[in-house]
């Protein structure tokens, strides 16, 4: 097992933020330990046990951390009471489907860690958070904030919305987007080339998104090379069904080797 | 021979000035105090004032042009259709504003239509307005609450400084409204005073941008309430199509807001 750089977590802890849709969060546990043979538990709704006073500071931490142009460095600013409010509104409500805004995902990820770490960090649980709010990080290449898909560390974010609106759709689909072919014609043409809102191949694809956590809090690296494995670091919606569906197996010889090691162990 | 009776009743030149000028100086010297005071007359600051209106609280609104209605007039690219998303068209239900389905959950009706009517209901209500009257800036008290506007006419302010040196005017009132649109004139002017921060609007997503303009609706500063797309400038939300569903319920969400502060009071 020299491929572990941290211990092997007692459970995966399984989060949610807002309204998941689709999504059948259980499901991706069922999946994981079969897998792994880690015990999972659906921990439900992030904010369910915060008392509301804690609720407000939140509001407050989020409201901090919006990304307010994409195209610039982010910077601190203090927020709007709005702000405020809206992110109390929204954290108070289990069943929230309202997002749009892109969030800082690094600093995001810090204001759920506190909440779920309480300032410190657990290798004893691998905590895995699925959000339907957007985040996102800088990209030093071209200077602008990119959506992601997932954040992995200590909790791993991985972001429903993301998984939509992050990885490309096929570059047909925004040439005949640019000449004026309405977005609900391009949806129904290339519907089974990239997932949508709701879709019901969500879970079916987390699944593997939801491995790659536990890869990263094991390994250090969540990724694989190999565009067959479910470890892939998918760009393109396509790949991202392929690699995640379609592909020749679900975990390239290496990535397997290193599940049956796991499940022997345990 | 008989004489031939005129049609209209004869009035000199000077009754018809008279009446004019009295009319314009009895309601504007009652409204130089009111309780809200809207700044943009565009459909969520019509909206605003309609719902309020209804409920007995005195309000103005100031409106830069001549015409009242703003952008609600005509649709994408001058075509006077004006859609709403679901549940937009209750709204227009309500207003007795005639609308077709286009699509599932979207719903398109004639721009002139709809906008007149709503300008309708909003005098029906009992809102005031002053049109061709321009912000100019906002009348602050303790604690930098927002309690009014400075105005002034519009073509003073369209003519260079050297021509019409004309000072403006303040009008108080207890609530003051930014529905300004994209501009966010009384956001910005806070801003310019060092006292906020906006973000300024993001890129455009239909999609997403109604549903958070609706969310974010409300107090920015004590006493300025925010609605429409001033609060997309404000917060720094995704800019909005030509769909007008969020611009009214902005503004019947800005309306619940004073209300409720107005209950509180």
């Amino acid at each position: 097992m020299s491929d572990f750089i941290r211990p092997i977590p007692s459970t995966i802890d399984l989060y949610q933020e807002g309204d998941s849709g689709s999504l059948d969060i259980a499901k991706i546990g069922e999946y994981l330990e079969e897998k792994t043979h880690i015990p999972f538990h659906n921990r439900g709704n992030l904010y369910k046990k915060i008392p509301q006073k804690k609720l407000e500071e939140i509001a407050k931490e989020l409201a901090r951390v919006r990304v307010q142009d994409p195209g610039k460095r982010f910077v601190s600013k203090a927020p709007f009471q709005g702000e405020v409010d809206y992110e109390r509104s929204r954290i108070s409500d289990p069943k929230w489907k309202i997002f749009g805004i892109l969030y800082e995902g690094v600093l995001y990820k810090k204001v759920i860690s506190d909440l779920i770490f309480k300032g410190g960090v657990d290798f004893e649980c691998c905590p895995v958070l699925f959000t339907n709010q957007l985040f996102g990080t800088w990209d030093r290449d071209n200077h602008r904030y990119h959506a992601r898909v997932s954040l992995y560390g200590f909790p791993n974010l991985i972001s429903i919305t993301g998984l939509v609106i992050a990885p490309a759709k096929p570059k047909e689909f925004y040439l005949k987007k640019q000449m004026g072919t309405p977005v609900e014609w391009l949806k129904e043409e290339y519907r089974e080339m990239f997932l949508d809102h709701g879709d019901s191949r969500m879970t079916e694809v987390l699944k593997g998104y939801g491995m790659q956590a536990l890869l990263f809090h094991l390994t250090g690296d969540p990724f694989c090379a190999d565009r067959d494995c479910r470890l892939f670091n998918s760009h393109w919606q396509e790949e991202v069904l392929h690699s995640q569906m379609d592909g020749k197996y679900e975990f390239c010889p290496r990535h397997e080797k290193i599940l049956k090691g796991l499940r022997e162990r345990r | 021979m008989a004489k031939k009776k005129h049609i209209f009743t004869p009035v000199s030149e000077k009754e018809v000035t008279r009446a004019i000028v009295d009319g314009f100086a009895r309601q504007f010297i009652e409204y130089v105090e009111s309780d809200c005071l809207i700044i943009g007359g565009g459909p969520s600051g019509l909206m605003v004032g309609r719902d309020i209106a209804l409920k007995g609280v005195k309000t103005l609104i100031v409106e830069r042009n001549n015409y009242i209605g703003g952008g609600f007039w005509i649709g994408g690219y001058l075509m006077n259709k004006v859609t709403v998303r679901e549940p937009g068209q209750k709204i227009l239900e309500e207003l007795d504003i005639p609308y077709e389905k286009a699509v599932k959950g979207l719903y398109v009706a004639d721009g002139p239509h709809a906008c007149s009517k709503l300008i309708a209901a909003a005098c029906d209500a009992g809102v005031k307005f002053a049109n061709m009257t321009i912000f100019d800036d906002v009348v602050l008290r303790e604690g930098n609450r927002v309690c009014g506007a400075v105005v002034n006419w519009t073509p003073v302010n369209a003519l260079p400084r050297e021509i019409t040196c004309v000072d403006p005017i303040a009008l108080e009132a207890k609530f003051v409204v930014d529905s300004t649109g994209h501009d966010a004139c009384v956001v910005k002017k806070l801003e310019e005073r060092g006292i906020i921060k906006t973000a300024g609007f993001g890129a455009m997503w239909v999609d997403r941008s109604e549903d958070l303009v609706v969310e974010h609706t409300g107090e920015a500063h004590p006493g300025l309430i925010v609605t429409g797309m001033a609060v997309a400038t404000t917060y720094g939300l995704p800019r909005m199509g030509p769909t007008f569903g969020g611009m009214l319920l902005s503004g019947r969400k800005g309306a619940q807001v004073i209300l409720q502060k107005m209950k509180r009071k």
